[in-house]
């Protein structure tokens, strides 16, 4: 590890990015609630909520390290065409994917209470994530390409 | 698409080289003093350890398992499995080492007998083994870190899995 500081650089551009993928999760689960009813829709409703709580959680951590947190952007491109059930349900799984890997940039750092605060919430978007899914999966957050990289020479 | 696929992956290899080198897990300088083993090779010696436990649990649990209990617990397993494998490949014996690789522990580790309590027995392990991770992320370098969480996330969504499968 080097000799990075614990509010450094790293620390600062790991929590915007968990901030811009947690704006994307509470833009995102706006249109997966409105394309579910009873207690599916509850279930979304109760996610994006987090989601506005994690959000509120990483510009406050941003603004007392001196940064400007980053803004939402005006509109997403969403991944998937969303109209049905199935198909909100299905970005529900991405949105939580996503903000599950960018939270694991938020582990990487060296500051030990970001660190765990970034597990935390790993944690948290993989159980929303698997319960969406129906099914867990073995790596929440970790892409195919950072499990296949070796550390040999 | 790429002009020099050729040129750009023999860049792209050497550009890793230095890194590999700093990192002082297996450098090939056979000059150099014998490689001490790294700081976070405890850590992972332990997180593999604790995981080979997870999966002789699981086994034994599957191995009188029936039906719905047993379909819940094999994917389960599967994961745990692929922990196990991903956190062996992270680590780096040296040729030579005092210490070899850890070793799956021997016989079969118990497990309750009743098919409910060997369930919650299961439960409860997943729930610590999750805690246990969380608590190794300090100590660890970055990339084990993130390895640990992942993995520890995984296990935090087995809790419920196994509190369904135990309701039924």
């Amino acid at each position: 590890m080097s000799g990075r500081g614990a509010t450094g650089p790293d620390a600062i551009g790991a929590l915007q990015a968990a901030l811009a993928a947690e704006h994307a999760a509470v833009y995102g689960y706006g249109v997966v609630g409105a394309n579910l009813t009873g207690s599916a829709r509850a279930t979304a409703t109760a996610d994006w909520v987090n989601h506005q709580v994690a959000r509120d959680r990483l510009e406050a951590l941003l603004r007392s390290r001196g940064a400007q947190p980053v803004a939402a952007a005006v509109g997403y491109q969403l991944p998937v065409t969303v109209r049905t059930p199935a198909e909100a349900t299905a970005l529900a799984v991405i949105i939580e994917d996503r903000v599950a890997t960018a939270y694991l940039g938020l582990v990487a750092v060296t500051a030990t209470a970001l660190r765990r605060f970034g597990a935390v919430q790993v944690q948290a978007a993989a159980l929303r994530a698997a319960a969406w899914r129906g099914s867990t999966v073995a790596f929440p957050g970790l892409t195919a390409s950072a499990l296949a990289a070796p550390r040999r020479a | 698409m790429a002009a020099h696929p050729t040129r750009r992956v023999v860049l792209a290899a050497a550009a890793t080289l230095p890194l590999a080198a700093a990192s002082g897990c297996d450098g090939v300088d056979v000059l150099a003093a014998p490689p001490r083993p790294a700081p976070d090779v405890g850590q992972l010696r332990a997180a593999i350890s604790a995981e080979q436990l997870m999966v002789a649990r699981y086994a034994a649990v599957l191995a009188s398992a029936t039906g719905a209990v047993a379909a819940a617990l094999r994917p389960l397993l599967a994961e745990h499995q692929a922990h196990l494998a991903q956190l062996r490949s992270r680590l780096i014996v040296p040729a030579g080492s005092p210490t070899p690789p850890p070793r799956p522990p021997a016989g079969r580790p118990a497990v309750p007998s009743a098919p409910g309590a060997a369930v919650a027995f299961l439960r409860e392990a997943e729930q610590a083994a999750a805690a246990a991770l969380l608590g190794r992320l300090p100590q660890a370098p970055a990339s084990l870190a993130q390895l640990f969480a992942s993995i520890a996330a995984s296990e935090a969504t087995h809790v419920p899995v196994l509190g369904a499968v135990a309701g039924q």
